[in-house]
């Protein structure tokens, strides 16, 4: 293989998005489990919750496992506005959270989309976001107060 | 381009999960590796993506306006490392919090008070505080450990320690949570909020009425046993709740400086609490809690008990840079086999608001305790405190505060005190 390959390759798996067919097209920022998960759906109300490390197990009662991306995403700048903190905030908020006994660490936070992927499949009660144009096979979307990403409603840009 | 993308991407996914799986004595041990795995991967496609090109490895373009550049992803993942390397050592998640004081008063403290490192007889110096370490450990998916251990300050820079938390954890689901061992009783918000790192508070210092025992303070703020919590069904409401069942041991110095010291000999407590945290309103807790045990005074013999109830009421507002805290309580003793009762209400208030790196706050607290009953070296003791706090980054913050407190029996008390305060 070639270098150019090669390099068109190993950047695909760590930073290039690999858009899923059926929601190349929309916008926004898709909340997304893994495949392995049953939930549906999830109201905004909640998922601020769950993203507060305040609901910390899903319906069937398998953990909550948080993965964000890292600072200066999209999907960490939708994250901070449904939380409404700063980013200061959010790592205090956390430190707190730790330090109050209600969560044992910090989200995972991970750079690239091939790593939430990869967490996904090791921690099936895992939910994070990620640009809706790229959602890839193995992640399964949750409609957030019954919309779909694209969908006029969905409450996350 | 699809035919080559999938088999290599199936056999990195695979390699990574059974890697992570060999490795995996904790989640965050897993992650470590797959943050290093990229980080790697990253680093291969810079340096080629150089090769290639003929550019530095630096000038990577961009690919797409969603995804960092991998230099600043391979960046990111360091630091995520680093962190995870940091705060972790074979899958104990480790804390540390620190502060160093200055204090000045009016007048001289009071001999025999030296609380928190506070010198007594002294108008003003400096103080360590606590210094505290928080480790906490998952065990399985349901269950963790938590321990906070604490090194005090006390009198003449001499230190002591104490376990401040030990607590074993399982969660069954978010309808219930129990915790087994040494804990800070769930008497209103404040307690449960902020335990001993001064980093996480606004303020300095707590307000006096959940002020640890040991440092005065009046509540039983510690015990061990058994705690259980968690969520009851009722829709947007958010209600949950939290039963207590364990032993405190009470001893308290007088703030007085008469350097005495009551043990309230408690008998085991029984504390129930409900608190609201409604969906429309994020931050907002609204709650009370019901606490009781019986305890002695030796004022009213070596024999007496008194039966102690200790209601609370709460409203807080916590989101949106701002933080409004509200606490009411009311601390009932009544001797045994006689009719003498002594009501002792407080309250604190607390107001901050977040303008960037600083937040001004101000702070009333009210205590009027029954000066008949077990905390006559309380008395009527209220006042405001104002300052500001200023976060120099997420780690290191600087207090200033200024109070002013009014008591019944003795003349108003002026002070100063700053405080730089770390995590770690």
């Amino acid at each position: 293989m070639t270098a150019k390959w090669m390099v068109i390759v190993l950047g695909g798996l760590a930073v290039l998005p690999c858009p899923s067919p059926a929601i190349a097209q929309t916008a926004g920022t898709a909340v997304v489990v893994s495949e392995k998960n049953r939930t549906r759906e999830i109201t905004l109300d909640e998922l601020r919750k769950v993203f507060r490390g305040e609901r910390r197990s899903w319906a069937v009662g398998m953990p909550i496992k948080l993965i964000v991306r890292d600072q200066g995403t999209p999907e960490r700048v939708a994250l901070l506005k449904l939380l409404g903190m700063s980013e200061s905030e959010y790592k205090q908020y956390w430190i707190a959270q730790i330090f109050r006994g209600e969560a044992e660490a910090e989200p995972i936070a991970l750079p690239s989309l091939g790593m939430q992927m990869e967490a996904l499949t090791v921690f099936s009660g895992g939910i994070t976001f990620v640009s809706a144009a790229t959602v890839k096979p193995g992640m399964r979307v949750l409609k957030v107060d019954g919309h779909l990403p694209g969908d006029s409603g969905y409450p996350l840009h | 381009m699809a035919h080559i993308h999938k088999p290599l991407l199936g056999l990195l996914l695979f390699a990574t999960t059974a890697f992570g799986q060999d490795a995996g004595s904790s989640d965050q041990e897993t992650i470590r590796l797959l943050v290093q795995q990229v980080k790697e991967l990253q680093q291969q496609v810079a340096a080629l993506q150089a090769k290639s090109s003929g550019t530095p490895a630096s000038a990577a373009p961009l690919s797409q306006p969603a995804e960092p550049q991998p230099d600043a992803a391979a960046r990111a993942a360091e630091l995520a490392e680093a962190s995870l390397i940091m705060h972790e050592v074979h899958g104990i998640q480790w804390r540390g919090f620190g502060e160093v004081d200055y204090k000045v008063l009016d007048q001289r403290n009071q001999p025999g008070l030296g609380t928190f490192g506070f010198v007594p007889g002294s108008a003003g110096n400096f103080f360590t505080g606590d210094f505290d370490l928080f480790l906490s450990s998952k065990i399985n998916d349901k269950a963790s450990v938590l321990s906070e251990i604490v090194i005090g300050e006390g009198d003449a820079q001499t230190f002591n320690v104490d376990l401040e938390r030990l607590l074993l954890k399982y969660e069954y689901d978010d309808h219930l949570k129990l915790s087994f061992g040494r804990y800070h009783t769930a008497i209103g918000y404040y307690n449960t909020a902020f335990h001993s790192g001064r980093w996480l508070q606004t303020t300095v210092n707590r307000p006096l009425i959940m002020e640890f025992a040991a440092e005065g303070g009046i509540l039983p703020t510690q015990a061990v046993g058994v705690q259980a919590e968690g969520l009851i069904p009722s829709g947007k409401l958010g209600l949950q709740y939290i039963l207590e069942y364990g032993s405190s041991d009470t001893v308290r110095p007088d703030i007085d400086g008469s350097g005495e010291i009551d043990d309230e000999n408690n008998g085991n407590h029984i504390n129930l609490g409900f608190y609201f945290r409604p969906d429309p309103v994020p931050g907002l807790q609204v709650g009370g809690s019901i606490y009781h045990d019986k305890i002695s005074d030796i004022d009213f013999g070596p024999t007496a008990r008194m039966s102690q109830s200790i209601g609370n009421a709460h409203v807080v507002y916590v989101a949106h840079g701002v933080e409004f805290l509200n606490e009411g309580f009311l601390i009932r003793h009544a001797l045994e086999h006689s009719n003498l009762v002594f009501n002792n209400p407080a309250f604190y208030s607390q107001f901050s608001k977040r303008f960037g790196r600083i937040r001004p706050f101000f702070r009333y607290q009210y205590i009027n305790a029954n000066q008949k009953g077990s905390f006559e070296d309380v008395g009527l003791y209220y006042g405001p405190s104002f300052g500001a706090r200023y976060d120099f980054d997420d780690n290191i913050a600087f207090k200033t505060q200024l109070d002013h407190t009014a008591r019944k029996t003795r003349p108003d008390l002026n002070g100063l005190q700053m405080q730089l305060a770390f995590t770690f």
